[in-house]
């Protein structure tokens, strides 16, 4: 800008010196030549004048003029020139000064030497004689004087361009310098010049709409981030050509590496054959699945392609930890396999001693036996449709109960007698503890989940144990019930996995100890149900405490 | 142009990862059929082998390409170089696994695999396979000097097998083309071991410009 301004001065001053110096020249000479037309014209009268009276000798005598004075004769034949021989020169009767003055009296002519250097102004006056008193004075032509004076003016203009230039420079520095020294930080706050006010304004808005769109960008990003940051599923985006575009914390722990890979191909996380076949199907843009082994986990992944107008621009791939599922699922199916088994047993004895008595293979005294084989199978079969009935509507939470004001301590001696003949069976004694004590809860579960962890402290206890139920409260004030053996306890690795349906420390499923293998299940699931928290606690060898925290 | 470049040399890595992963599955398949006995996956591990070929053919080209067409310089000459290279050594573990599928139905059959180390020199060898791929693909140096370290485990227990077969032999306890057959599969082991070492050589050189201790 300021170069321009100083341009822009410098050609200005340049144009007005060179047409100040044109015009100056023009007035000047115009002025000049115009007196020396005057000065012709009066010499011209006064020699006429002095010819009249004196005669053309006058002429002679006439020796300090500056001009040229001829004197014409009415023919044309020169009768004096006081520069010139007058024989030597030739007829003037064609001249235009000389044809001039013979018709109107008064004659005028310029001409312009051959070098147009120099310039002759011709006066021609006619005399009462007829003859032609020709006065004339040369001088210089306007180029002759501009040539002549070509190098002064040069100078000058020269010494005035510098002088123009120094003072330009200065002022466009002064008009420049307070756009140059302008805050577009606070583009409002200038006050530089009126003419850039609308344009600060401008500016001012837009960076105030800039900052919010940036303010609006961040916010989205960080909400992104929160996002993907806190999924558990692992989430990971990818270009057309594998590279990674986005990856959450997740998914890099998925992939078992702590630093993100950048711009790189997803194949360097992962270069399995079926996640490769996942990733290709996925950018010909397919919808795909795939369960992967990663770092040890089961992990689903799901592709899908990113189109846009209709061309795969990309892939976003979920990562889902799978592994309980599928624990779960072998759970699921360990426990059909095993109910299938368990119904199975007592159904197989049942239709076999059946059909030995319908083939008569039976001695009549014997049918009583059989029969009561069949009973009993048929008793447990009940025992254990009644367990998963009980297991299946403490899970679907539809227990046909209303809760009641219960005493636990009659509950325990409830307990106590109808398990009463299976203890002195194996020589066990019950001991109860603690006083009487009242619960709202639901009295037949927790009568159940009680006859159950009794039946099974008595169960696998050793021969002349005992069986302490202990009533009290715990820390908290709530009611407290701890259930304690002397039997064979519970290995460390078991302790979680007795809770299962069917889950037996025993694998051979005996008979002998019987049961249903849904006894904790129960418990458990009853304990659930009635907001009471169940803890194991047990030595090999020396026993088990459970403990119930109502 | 310089952004085609590195488009290219993505897809050069990309390439070069898929590549390995292709070894990675034949040895590993290999060694399962070694192992289990079972034949079912010889098909694939022949496929995997001319996938490994026309692979290799691929990347070929594309370096060439590259050299032609970009002049690269620095450590982009290295990368393309070293590519070069692995690429072979890749496309002889491929060979290696199949040929090692191959003599799997002999072996498989008696029991005389359990009384000699062929299963430690096919995981030892599995395992330096997978790690100079995965040192490759991480640019991990120090994985990369672990793979050479771990041939002379494989080289130990190729010359143990040797010693084992000849005692075997001797008592005639082995029938000797079994033997024999064994012995093959410990050579293809060892010389798998030998490409992956040579793999880990050049990833040293694509990241540091030195080969086997010299600058080239």
């Amino acid at each position: 800008m300021t170069k321009r301004i100083l341009r822009s001065m410098l050609l200005v001053s340049a144009i007005v010196l060179a047409l100040g110096f044109a015009m100056t020249l023009g007035i000047l000479y115009q002025y000049f030549s115009g007196e020396l037309e005057q000065e012709l014209k009066q010499e011209a009268e006064y020699l006429s004048a002095a010819v009249e009276g004196q005669g053309p000798d006058y002429l002679e005598e006439l020796t300090d003029t500056e001009g040229r004075i001829t004197l014409i004769d009415s023919d044309g034949k020169v009768l004096f020139d006081n520069t010139a021989d007058k024989e030597k020169m030739e007829n003037h009767k064609d001249r235009e000064e000389f044809k001039e003055a013979l018709s109107n009296g008064i004659g005028q002519a310029e001409r312009v030497s051959k070098t147009l250097s120099e310039k002759t102004v011709y006066y021609a006056r006619r005399l009462p004689n007829q003859q032609v008193l020709r006065v004339s004075t040369t001088h210089y032509t306007v180029l002759a004087l501009v040539s002549g004076l070509i190098q002064p003016i040069c100078y000058v203009i020269l010494a005035m361009l510098i002088l123009a230039g120094v003072f330009a420079y200065r002022l466009s520095k002064r008009i420049v310098d307070p756009i140059n020294q302008l805050d577009l930080e606070t583009p409002e706050n200038n006050k530089a010049y009126d003419e850039i006010a609308p344009l600060l304004s401008k500016i001012s808005s837009q960076q105030k709409e800039i900052r919010r769109q940036l303010s609006v960008a961040k916010r989205q990003q960080e909400e992104f981030t929160i996002i993907t940051e806190n999924m558990q599923e692992g989430l990971l985006v990818i270009d057309t050509h594998t590279s990674v575009l986005s990856l959450n914390s997740s998914a890099l722990r998925f992939f078992g590496t702590v630093e993100n890979p950048g711009r790189e191909s997803v194949y360097a996380l992962n270069r399995s054959g079926s996640f490769q076949k996942l990733i290709e199907a996925c950018l010909s843009g397919h919808h795909s699945t795939a369960e992967l082994q990663l770092t040890g986990r089961n992990c689903q992944l799901i592709a899908n392609p990113v189109l846009r107008g209709g061309v795969v621009q990309g892939a976003v791939i979920l990562m889902v930890d799978i592994t309980e599922k599928i624990q779960r699922e072998n759970l699921r199916r360990e426990f059909t396999a095993n109910v299938s088994h368990e119904l199975k047993t007592p159904l197989t004895s049942i239709s076999g001693f059946a059909e030995i008595i319908r083939d008569g293979y039976v001695k009549p005294e014997d049918v009583k036996k059989f029969a009561g084989n069949i009973f009993r199978e048929s008793q447990r079969l009940i025992t254990l449709v009644g367990d998963i009935i009980k297991i299946s509507q403490l899970d679907e939470g539809s227990v046909p109960y209303q809760k009641e004001n219960t005493d636990l301590y009659n509950v325990v001696k409830e307990v106590y007698t109808s398990l009463e003949g299976a203890a002195e069976a194996s020589g066990i004694r019950l001991y109860l503890e603690g006083g009487h004590q009242k619960v709202m809860t639901v009295k037949p579960i927790l009568t159940e989940i009680l006859y159950n962890l009794c039946d099974n402290a008595i169960k696998y206890n050793r021969q002349g144990g005992t069986v302490t139920v202990t009533l009290g409260s715990g820390e908290d004030g709530a009611a407290r019930i701890d259930i304690a053996d002397t039997g064979i306890g519970i290995a460390e690795e078991e302790q979680q996995r007795v809770f299962e349906r069917f889950y037996r420390v025993d694998k051979s499923h005996s008979k002998e100890i019987g049961g249903t293998g849904l006894g904790l299940s129960i418990v458990k699931h009853g304990a659930a149900y009635l907001g009471m928290e169940v803890k194991l606690c047990s030595v090999p060898g020396e026993g088990t405490v459970v403990t119930l925290e109502l | 142009m310089r952004e085609r470049f590195d488009r290219q040399l993505e897809l050069l890595h990309v390439e070069l990862i898929k590549m390995g992963s292709l070894c990675e599955q034949a040895i590993s398949l290999s060694c399962q059929a070694l192992r289990e006995g079972q034949t079912e996956n010889t098909r694939k591990v022949f496929a995997i082998e001319d996938e490994l070929d026309k692979k290799e053919r691929e990347v070929e080209n594309l370096c060439m390409g590259l050299f032609l067409k970009q002049q690269p310089v620095a450590k982009d000459l290295r990368i393309i170089s070293a590519a070069m290279k692995l690429i072979s050594d890749m496309e002889r573990i491929g060979d290696q696994a199949a040929d090692i599928m191959e003599l799997a139905p002999y072996i498989a059959g008696g029991e005389s695999k359990s009384k000699i180390h062929i299963s430690e020199m096919a995981d030892a060898a599995s395992r330096m396979v997978t790690e100079s791929v995965e040192a490759f693909v991480k640019s991990d140096l120090s994985l990369a000097h672990r793979v050479m370290e771990a041939d002379d485990l494989v080289d130990g227990l190729f010359l143990k097998i040797k010693d084992e077969l000849t005692e075997l032999i001797r008592v005639r306890d082995l029938e000797a083309g079994t033997a024999l057959d064994l012995f093959m599969a410990a050579k293809y082991f060892e010389r798998i071991g030998d490409h992956a070492v040579n793999i880990a050589e050049w990833v040293e050189f694509s990241i540091t410009g030195v080969y086997k201790g010299q600058e080239l």
